[in-house]
């Protein structure tokens, strides 16, 4: 069990102008917690796993593995990743392919020569515990995608190493399978309590693993919290996108209430007011609502929503067939949304139709407002599904 | 997310982190131990590359540039100057045709004929010098077998020769433009393999007719593979040696290479006049290999694309089948088939006489010691070359590929490894001599001297196959070695080298037929003592023994055919691809 610290950590890669890839990032992590790092494509979350494997060569910072230090740029200390006690998962599986489960398994374990009969009987447990104690004497050519990233999750955990670094090692698995394997994974962590890092795109993914996420953008961590509260309260307007508020309602202060400030569109709705007091601080004059599909509800132009629903006049653009639900998109003042109407008990959804007038409404506080700046605005009570 | 592909395992091995603040004087060494090594290994093949270039060129420029004025100043010069580049373009252009042709062709076969896709590349398991040697037999003026038969045509019955002479430039040019066909093939074939057959399918919707498709797509796309190609055909059309000496000397018909040749080959032996002779082909080399580093970058060529392999989308066509066919026909069997002939005779005549058909010449192949010393010879000194030169081939491409600490050196180990590919080998044959007749190393007559040679000439193979291996095999298993507790050692031995086996085989095999085939450069540095298969087929051939010299051009073409096979059984059917 290892206490990881990482400290400044910055890594360019050569180019015109250079790219950084990492910028400046520290980050600590708990022995035996589970850390996941989410992000787009390009965001650094992939780099700074190599560089915590001592892949990559950073060009400032420090990190520690537990009382090891493991880079330290000015000391001019760089392990190499032999030298360091980690086990990593890549997305390829990288199984060798000239060596059986067993001697790849095994192979962590010769490299720090752990005697023979001891190391037999690792392999034996490692295999035990994903499942693959029947596939020892097989190559990695006879066995499927699954049976695969589970080989490489054992070889990954065999060696018993202070730190395991995943490199989005779910992702060229097909939809069941990702699951099947996710809920084997979280189970492991569950039980053996190793250290971990896995990098991600899928959110679903960060939120059912994480100990914590660290919400990566532009090399830097945007936010770093619990599931529950990136999820919840996602402390800027890039975390709430990445998360699922893909709903974005750009609002301006006129008198004592609020008005939609998008363009101005042919049917006037644009500058039109449509509510009264928002949770928002006296100071802002201009905010960004974000919204999830879910709360964006739908109603006939005629029909009212309740009182505490700030209704605004949508048009539909499109609307799919979801099983339970509709997937509608709508515009407003020229933002178009999306909105996710279930149809449980309320056929109306299923007939909607291009250019049909609706009423689009959410309550008040299940939109979370962001200033100019992206940043959450004060104020906002969590939302209730937090609990108190 | 994919990180940029810098595969950075760093074995800058710091000291560990107990005592970071203190480098001892041992730790420090170690630091800089891959550094050194580099450079050390760049001093070895920098020595065995450049040496005899530089020392070439110091003779020629002696005197006050001497050699220069000796060869340039020659009348002869120009006309020289005109042939050779007369036959290098013409047989371009020959090549470029058919090559692109017939990888055409390659894509059309049916399925039950895919098996002649590797027809048009068993050329290249002939040596040249017996190929060559089979086109005499059959186009000679007056004994030659095909010229025999077609005086009895009514329009040329009233010929004595003819109506063919091979010995003139323009059938030597087209000897050598069919030698070169192959070459061409092989990279315009792994040109097809790697359009995605969805941009042809996606013409074909697009209202494309057959030819449509080809000359607005498939020639577009093929490009930069035949630009390449035809860039490395003019290199070896420019440095071609063997053609223009059995067939072209005696008739007045000099390129460089022959002049280059009789220069340090007839007495008085003039190195320097040699020396200047070649230039022009040295820098054009030179020229050319700088030319690719910069304009087409150094691993583009490996990036194979996405999706389908390539389908040509047309059913097979006929006009492929008879195409393959009839070149396999004219350039394998037409030459073969006069070797055999002439070799199972006493003598060489224009008539076939199956009568008289004996075995005696082979006997004599295997009883005379003159002969059967070089055989031994070609076969001892290509396999120790090729137990020399992987190795070397193998810390060429592992530099090449990881050793971007390493810029400047790993800059000169790419140009370097590429020199003999674009320098013709009669240049590095008589450097060698020149090099390693006099101090410090007097190898001269030695079956070393070949050897080095033979590295030497064998380093952009070694190199570029084990490249495209290690681009092929992608970082990550080496990263899964090294995050797995690995080593650089470790994972070279239990990892990598595994891995490459079916390259390292298929290299091995491939550069064994090269060297057993090796004429140019052997001809050079040989002593009268110290043949291989190539030159003492030439003494043979010079003598006129010519069923002997049959009979020599089948056993070398038996043992190439056999290194081959093996290749072909260990590495697959796709080896000359990966060149």
């Amino acid at each position: 069990m290892s206490h990881v610290r990482i400290e400044g950590l910055t890594k360019r890669f050569a180019g015109k102008p250079p790219a950084v890839a990492v910028d400046d990032l520290s980050l600590e992590i708990e022995p035996g917690e589970f850390i996941v790092l989410l992000g787009p494509s390009g965001c650094g979350k992939t780099t700074t796993l190599r560089c915590l494997a001592g892949l990559e060569t950073p060009d400032e910072g420090a990190i520690s593995l537990g009382d090891q230090t493991v880079l330290d740029v000015r000391g001019k200390v760089n392990l190499p990743p032999n030298k360091r006690r980690i086990g990593m998962v890549f997305q390829s599986y990288a199984l060798w392919p000239h060596m059986t489960v067993r001697r790849n398994i095994g192979y962590p374990l010769r490299t720090r020569r752990v005697p023979r009969e001891q190391a037999r009987t690792r392999i034996e447990e490692a295999a035990e515990l994903v499942d693959c104690a029947a596939l020892l004497d097989r190559y990695p050519a006879q066995l499927s995608g699954g049976q695969q990233q589970r080989v490489a999750l054992a070889r990954g955990l065999a060696a018993q190493p202070d730190l395991v670094l995943f490199d989005e090692p779910l992702s060229n698995l097909d939809a069941r399978l990702r699951d099947q394997v996710r809920a084997q994974l979280h189970e492991l962590h569950a039980r053996l309590g190793f250290t971990a890092v896995f990098v991600t795109h899928d959110q679903s993914e960060a939120l059912a693993l994480g100990d914590r996420l660290a919400i990566m953008k532009a090399g830097r961590i945007e936010q770093l919290d619990t599931p529950e509260r990136v999820f919840e309260e996602p402390a800027t307007e890039y975390v709430a996108g990445f998360i699922g508020m893909s709903n974005r309602l750009p609002l301006r202060r006129q008198g004592e209430g609020w008005a939609l400030a998008g363009q101005p569109g042919a049917d006037g709705s644009a500058g039109q007011a449509v509510a009264g007091e928002l949770p928002v601080p006296r100071s802002h004059s201009e905010v960004a609502a974000r919204l999830r599909p879910e709360d964006l509800q739908l109603c006939p132009a005629e029909e009212k929503p309740p009182a505490h629903g700030l209704a605004l006049p949508a048009e539909i653009v499109d609307a799919q067939f979801g099983g339970r639900h509709m997937d509608v998109v709508v515009t407003i003042a020229g933002s178009r949304l999306h909105a996710r109407a279930p149809l449980t008990g309320k056929p109306w959804a299923r007939s909607l139709s291009r250019g049909q007038q609706v009423t689009a409404w959410f309550a008040r506080d299940a939109a979370i407002y962001y200033d100019a700046d992206g940043v959450r605005t004060a104020g906002h009570a969590p939302a209730a599904a937090v609990g108190a | 997310m994919a990180a940029p592909a810098v595969p950075a395992p760093s074995f800058t091995t710091t000291p560990p982190p107990q005592v970071p603040q203190l480098p001892t004087a041992l730790t420090r060494a170690r630091r800089h131990l891959p550094r050194l090594g580099a450079l050390a290994f760049l001093g070895v093949i920098g020595y065995l590359v450049i040496a005899p270039l530089v020392g070439l060129q110091r003779l020629a420029f002696e005197d006050d540039a001497r050699g220069y004025s000796a060869a340039f100043d020659s009348p002869d010069m120009a006309e020289t100057l005109r042939t050779t580049a007369g036959m290098a373009l013409g047989s371009l252009v020959i090549a470029l045709v058919l090559g692109t042709f017939l990888a055409w062709a390659a894509t059309r076969l049916p399925p039950r004929l895919r098996l002649l896709r590797v027809l048009p590349v068993l050329p290249i398991v002939v040596p040249a010098v017996a190929a060559v040697t089979g086109w005499a037999f059959l186009f000679s003026p007056r004994p030659g077998y095909l010229n025999a038969a077609l005086r009895n045509l009514p329009w040329w019955n009233h010929l004595d020769e003819g109506p063919v002479d091979i010995y003139t430039l323009p059938w030597i040019v087209l000897i050598t433009g069919f030698g070169l066909t192959a070459f061409v093939y092989l990279f315009v074939s792994a040109g097809f393999g790697n359009i995605n057959a969805e941009l042809i399918e996606a013409a074909q919707v697009s209202g494309s007719s057959p030819a449509g498709v080809f000359f607005r797509v498939t020639l577009p796309l093929l490009r930069p593979v035949l630009v390449y190609g035809g860039f490395v055909a003019l290199l070896l059309g420019l440095g071609q040696f063997t053609g223009p000496l059995l067939l072209g000397r005696n008739n007045g018909v000099n390129v460089l290479t022959t002049d280059m040749y009789v220069a340090v080959s007839q007495s008085p032996v003039d190195y320097g006049r040699a020396a200047a002779i070649g230039s022009p082909l040295l820098l054009f080399g030179i020229a050319v290999v700088l030319f690719q580093k910069v304009i087409l970058g150094d691993h583009s060529r490996f990036v194979t694309h996405g999706g389908k392999a390539f389908r040509s989308g047309g059913r097979p066509s006929w006009v492929a089948v008879t195409g393959i066919l009839l070149y396999g026909l004219v350039a394998l069997a037409l030459p073969l088939g006069a070797l055999i002939v002439v070799s199972l005779s006493a003598f060489w005549s224009g008539r076939i006489q199956p009568s008289g058909f004996t075995l005696d010449n082979f006997r004599r192949v295997f009883q005379e010691s003159g002969i059967t010393d070089a055989i031994a010879n070609s076969l001892v000194t290509s396999v120790i070359s090729v137990a020399i030169a992987l190795p070397l081939g193998f810390i060429a491409a592992s530099l090449l590929l990881k050793g971007r600490r390493f810029r400047i050196i790993r800059a000169a180990v790419d140009f370097i490894v590429a020199m003999p590919l674009g320098i013709p080998a009669v240049v590095f044959g008589a450097g060698f001599l020149l090099t390693y007749s006099r101090e410090p190393f007097i190898l001269y007559g030695t079956r070393t001297v070949i050897v080095l040679v033979y590295v030497t000439l064998m380093l952009p193979f070694a190199t570029r196959m084990q490249l495209s291996g290690m681009v092929a095999l992608g970082d990550t298993y080496l990263e899964a070695s090294r995050t797995s507790g690995a080593g650089a050692l470790r994972t070279n031995t239990e990892i990598v080298l595994p891995l490459l086996r079916p390259t390292l085989a298929g290299a091995g095999a491939l550069m064994f037929v090269l060297l057993t085939h090796e004429f140019t450069a052997s001809l050079l540095v040989r002593a009268p003592t110290t043949q291989v298969m190539g030159t003492i087929l030439f003494d043979y051939w010079a003598n006129g023994s010519y069923p002997l010299v049959a009979a020599i051009a089948l056993v070398m073409t038996l043992v190439t055919s056999v290194g081959v096979f093996i290749a072909m059984s260990v590495a697959g059917s796709d080896i000359f691809e990966k060149l």
